[in-house]
């Protein structure tokens, strides 16, 4: 039987992430339904202001202050977290599932032994055994998932698939136990942070925003989706494909990786509707999408849909629209 | 420097009809094409642009069925020295873990200086078997990278983080490097390229030859177990506009209109 359930607090240039306030809220309803102790481990420097502002919505805080845990540094936090973690029996432990953790997520199951699910959008319990449900095959089919008599669970959690903790009332314990670092180097050091370039369009900014994606296939004459932007009187963005194939540069990219946006309308063109990408839009509040795939995930999200043709709907749009001008 | 680039064999799912099979345990996958995973497609071509550079030699793994001997030939196609496919009845059925298993006791004995992979896979998304080997091999590991600088016997990368922020790091080698799409262009492989390595011998391993027990690697080497899998619920999401392309363009049209969707 699972005695704690752990949580990594995530932070980036000394600030909280929001991935810790969904993993502590996932795993206080776990720890619940084992009637396991919820401990939230924070490792950083300076770490004492995290360590209080995690304390407000969890009972227990082991907070570890040391200058090299500054920079989320997967190798250098795998060597802290190993031997926190070594002695405490049977372990859930949780975390985000960002860009800083799938970078330590995989390696640091491993040297704790560890059974690993990532990217998970729901957990349960089923006979006192956690049980986490994930995506798989293009986001289009949901499996759940079990780790047989696994001892030790290395869970990581979808963005915004759970909710933020909030306060228990009572304030929970901070302890501070001595950094477990010893003196080895690390084998890969931070150097430092890179900005992305701005380009000459803001994207985040924009009321409409006209998107493409991977099924405009070898198109790269762009000229019908502009024409369309245009008549629509929004900016032309696009997703991680369109930029991987150097079609459109960087700034143009709507998602996780790219440029979160929040226009009134997001008119997704041949845009499947991967989970990074769906991310950079979620607060939009009228999604429309066209795609050939009637299956593809972005009409999960979208409130207006159109199964076709690109090549064929897109033109026709554009008319309709100039038309009614 | 002596690369390896491990290679996923993955169904195209990204706009096929998927059904649930009989056991609620998988998809049929019998109708689906296979292909190399989009983003190992990355990797491979970074391996070779790193020979280039520094001079070595790139030697391209794969665990998967003996249908996948294509990837593998057009990876010799793309510029690869070497290719060995990890194939075995007992291989089915493995997880992340097992699979980072077979390879880490593939390459464990081989001289390496880096590994590269794609940092995750349109099939099961994990985004595990990169960190997983490096754990194994006991040697550092970077993911979600959309640039390397080999220099001085280390390595320069640029990792990927939210909001189009990135990081630079410096790595010692030996290293596993998992990339992002999007690092470089993967060439165009001619036909004549193909011939060329048509005859080029392209060995399999099984159990025996790695060394193995059974018990290390498939279901019983796994730790997670799939109970079940299904597909998400009809009805929700979009309404779909129906009709002629013109029909529902105007449709759309209008509802833009209403809603403020043209400013």
């Amino acid at each position: 039987m699972m005695k704690n359930v752990f949580v990594l607090a995530e932070h980036r240039q000394q600030k909280l992430r929001d991935t810790t306030w969904e993993a502590i809220s996932a795993g206080r309803q776990m720890a619940d339904d084992l009637g396991a102790e919820l401990t939230c481990l924070v490792l950083g420097s300076n770490v004492d202001p995290m360590a209080e502002e995690i304390a407000k919505v969890c009972p227990k805080v082991l907070a570890v202050d040391d200058a090299r845990l500054e920079n989320f540094n997967s190798d250098v936090f795998i060597s802290a977290i190993q031997p926190m973690l070594a002695d405490k029996g049977p372990y859930v432990l949780i975390m985000g599932n960002s860009n800083s953790i799938i970078d330590l997520a995989a390696a640091l199951s491993v040297s704790l032994d560890a059974a690993l699910a990532t990217d998970c959008f729901a957990l349960e319990v089923q006979d006192g055994k956690p049980m986490a449900w994930r995506q798989v095959y293009s986001y289009k089919v949901n499996t759940l998932v079990a780790f047989k008599d696994a001892e030790r669970i290395v869970l990581t959690l979808r963005t915004g698939s759970f909710r933020v903790a909030e306060s228990a009332g009572e304030a929970g314990t901070i302890e501070k136990p001595d950094s477990p670092l010893g003196d080895e180097p690390a084998r890969k050091r931070f150097i430092e942070f890179v900005e992305a370039e701005k380009g000459d369009v803001d994207i985040a900014s924009a009321d409409v925003i006209v998107s493409i994606g991977r099924g405009i296939g070898d198109e790269d004459d762009l000229d019908m989706f502009e024409t369309l932007a245009d008549a629509v009187g929004g900016v032309l963005a696009c997703s991680r494909p369109i930029v991987d194939k150097n079609v459109l540069p960087k700034y143009h990219q709507v998602g996780t990786s790219g440029v979160e946006v929040k226009p009134k309308v997001y008119l997704a063109l041949g845009i499947s509707g991967a989970f990074q990408h769906m991310g950079g839009i979620k607060g939009s509040p009228l999604i429309v999408a066209v795609n050939k795939d009637p299956k593809a995930p972005i009409f999960r999200l979208a409130q207006y849909g159109i199964v076709g043709n690109l090549f064929d709907i897109v033109p026709a749009l554009e008319e309709a629209i100039t038309k009614g001008k | 420097m002596d690369i390896f680039v491990c290679m996923k064999w993955v169904p195209d799912t990204s706009e096929a009809e998927l059904a649930v099979d009989a056991d609620a345990n998988d998809i049929e996958k019998d109708d689906l094409d296979y292909d190399m995973n989009d983003w190992d497609r990355f990797a491979m071509e970074e391996a070779v642009q790193i020979k280039d550079k520094v001079e070595g030699k790139v030697t391209v793994v794969s665990v998967a069925p003996e249908d996948a001997e294509e990837m593998l030939r057009e990876c010799l196609a793309r510029g690869a020295d070497e290719a060995f496919l990890l194939a075995d009845d007992a291989f089915e059925g493995s997880d992340g873990f097992a699979v980072a298993a077979v390879l880490a006791k593939f390459i464990k004995d081989r001289p390496h200086d880096l590994i590269l992979t794609g940092t995750l896979a349109d099939d099961d998304g994990g985004a595990q078997v990169g960190g997983m080997l490096a754990a194994m091999l006991g040697v550092p590991v970077a993911t979600l990278v959309t640039k390397i600088e080999p220099r001085n016997g280390k390595l320069t990368v640029t990792r990927e983080l939210e909001g189009g922020l990135s990081e630079n790091l410096e790595m010692d080698l030996p290293a596993v490097v998992s990339v992002a799409t999007g690092l470089n262009e993967p060439r165009f492989v001619s036909i004549r390229a193909v011939r060329k390595v048509a005859a080029l011998e392209i060995p399999i391993m099984g159990l025996d030859e790695l060394g193995l027990e059974g018990s290390q690697v498939g279901t019983e080497g796994s730790r997670v177990e799939i109970v079940k899998m299904e597909l998400p619920p009809e009805g929700e999401g979009a309404e779909i506009i129906t009709g002629s392309a013109e029909d529902a363009a105007a449709r759309l049209a209008e509802i833009l209109r209403e809603k403020g969707g043209i400013a």
